[in-house]
């Protein structure tokens, strides 16, 4: 395996940064779409303020540009992790509440939940790259929300999604740092990333 | 002591009663408004009475004693108005350091206001640094990035005759909103009949254009007609128009926006080009080319003058 810094790790790194910047993009807009159906179907207010429900993870960073590139990537992969485990539960009540009748909803879902899954294998594979060793443990998934009203896991659903839109955004930053920082990058993004 | 400088502020369309100092209502005085005597249909006895005031009816009022001209009684008059809601504007121009907030009173009020405004964020109240200029406008510094926790911004502003506030709430990427893109420049491409080069610079203002790269939108119309063509661009800060009417002078605006959240600039400054043109051949007929060949002269006369515009080929801001 290439050594971190060979030049073939930095352009594999670099092509790889490129890349989840535009998943993280597109991801962010599948979000926005899903997030407004979601609020219209569940018949929520889309300017509600939303408590943290624990085990959503929280986007918000402050120091942000002290992160180290190893720091970014693992709390990215954390957050990614776990909404990977609560976009599944969402699609599962989402059935269990509504069966076929709101297809389309759990077909967005799907497909976020399709995007995060592969945004995650993404971060896994960078994070060997930026500093390779034994993969980073994945904790145990957030907790059921079993004892949860309906209301209140519609709420939390809602906070699933600000958050993870958020997530989309902030990814898309993490990784242009760690493009920037990169071995051999110029200052200016990579030709990779122009449409 | 009756001269103590003592303001009085009252609604414009008030009636106003003035005593003089301590003096009985049956006492002999004068009353005077800047200096200048007011006629006895204002008293009723020794009280001055000032019905529905406007505001030109500001200004210093004074009562002497009748028969000593002693001063007795001094104000200075303030007619104005309480205030209306005040307008009320955040915008981040400098993601991700902070936002500034500004505001403005919807109407005058002729008399001095104060102003208070408080920023919450979530259960955190927030520091809004008054900026020295602009006066009506201060700045927040971000402690938080990527937060979906909503913004509460109030503004309370306060005068004598009454007081009103106005309240945003918002996100944090909702209001980014970056300034123009700054020297753009427009110039036309040598032999190229259809080409226009144009680039510019990020606003000034953008701290970080790596790590937060904005991207562009690119106007141009040739003055002769009023449609204007578009492109979006989310990479570089220059573009080659490659459509444009041989000949045209054209004008040219840009505007930004960051790559992921926020709304677009304002447009930029509008800069003129026109696309380079043929040099015209100016042949003179076939009779006067025979004479002249012998002379072994060349018949190509250069054009009187050659003026591409006023300040030469590169026109730009």
């Amino acid at each position: 395996m290439a050594a971190a810094d060979s030049p073939s790790a930095a352009l594999r790194r670099r092509d790889l940064c490129s890349r989840g910047i535009r998943l993280a993009g597109k991801m962010r807009s599948d979000v926005i779409d899903l997030l407004d159906a979601y609020v219209e179907r569940q018949g929520l207010d889309a300017s509600a303020s939303v408590a943290v429900f624990e085990g959503v993870p929280v986007a918000a960073a402050e120091h942000w540009d002290e992160q180290t590139g190893t720091q970014r990537l693992l709390e990215n992969l954390s957050a990614y992790r776990a909404f990977r485990s609560l976009l599944a539960q969402m699609l599962e009540e989402q059935r269990e509440q509504l069966g076929e009748a709101d297809a389309p909803l759990g077909q967005a879902l799907a497909a976020v939940l399709l995007q995060v899954s592969a945004f995650t294998y993404h971060l896994e594979e960078l994070l060997q790259l930026v500093s390779p060793g034994p993969p980073s443990e994945e904790g145990p998934g957030p907790p059921l929300p079993s004892h949860l009203s309906l209301f209140e896991r519609k709420l939390r659903g809602l906070g699933v999604l600000r958050e993870l839109a958020q997530w989309a955004v902030r990814s898309a930053r993490d990784l242009r740092q760690l493009n920037k920082s990169s071995p051999g990058s110029s200052s200016a993004p990579s030709p990779a990333e122009s449409p | 002591s009756p001269t103590d400088s003592h303001i009085q502020y009252e609604r414009v369309g008030a009636d106003v009663t003035m005593k003089c100092g301590s003096m009985d209502w049956d006492a002999a005085v004068t009353w005077t408004a800047n200096g200048t005597d007011i006629d006895e249909s204002h008293l009723n006895g020794s009280y001055l009475i000032l019905k529905n005031v406007d505001l030109t009816q500001s200004g210093q009022y004074s009562c002497y004693e009748g028969s000593s001209w002693h001063l007795k009684y001094q104000t200075y008059l303030r007619v104005g108005i309480p205030p209306k809601e005040p307008v009320l504007m955040c915008r981040s121009n400098n993601y991700p350091k902070g936002f500034y907030c500004s505001w403005h009173l919807p109407t005058p009020t002729y008399i001095p206001n104060s102003f208070n405004i408080s920023v919450i964020h979530g259960t955190r109240e927030m520091v809004c640094e008054k900026d020295a200029f602009p006066r009506n406008r201060c700045h927040i510094r971000y402690l938080q990035l990527f937060s979906t926790v909503k913004y509460k911004v109030t503004l309370t502003v306060t005068n004598a005759l009454g007081k009103n506030s106005t309240t945003l709430t918002f996100d944090e990427f909702a209001i980014v909103k970056p300034d123009p893109p700054e020297s753009v420049v427009a110039k036309p491409v040598p032999s190229n009949p259809r080409r226009l080069e144009v680039s510019w610079k990020n606003p000034s203002s953008w701290p970080d254009p790596d790590s937060f790269p904005l991207k562009f939108f690119l106007r141009y119309r040739p003055l002769i007609l009023d449609q204007w063509q578009h492109v979006e661009l989310s990479d570089g800060t220059s573009h080659t128009i490659t459509d444009a009417y041989a000949g045209k002078e054209y004008i040219i605006q840009v505007a930004a926006k960051d790559n992921d959240i926020g709304t677009w600039s304002d447009w930029s400054v509008a800069v003129h080009a026109t696309p380079w043109t043929e040099e015209p051949m100016y042949l003179t007929t076939e009779a006067q080319l025979t004479e002249t060949t012998s002379a072994s002269t060349s018949s190509f006369m250069p054009p009187p003058t050659t003026k591409i515009c006023d300040k030469g080929a590169v026109v730009g801001s």
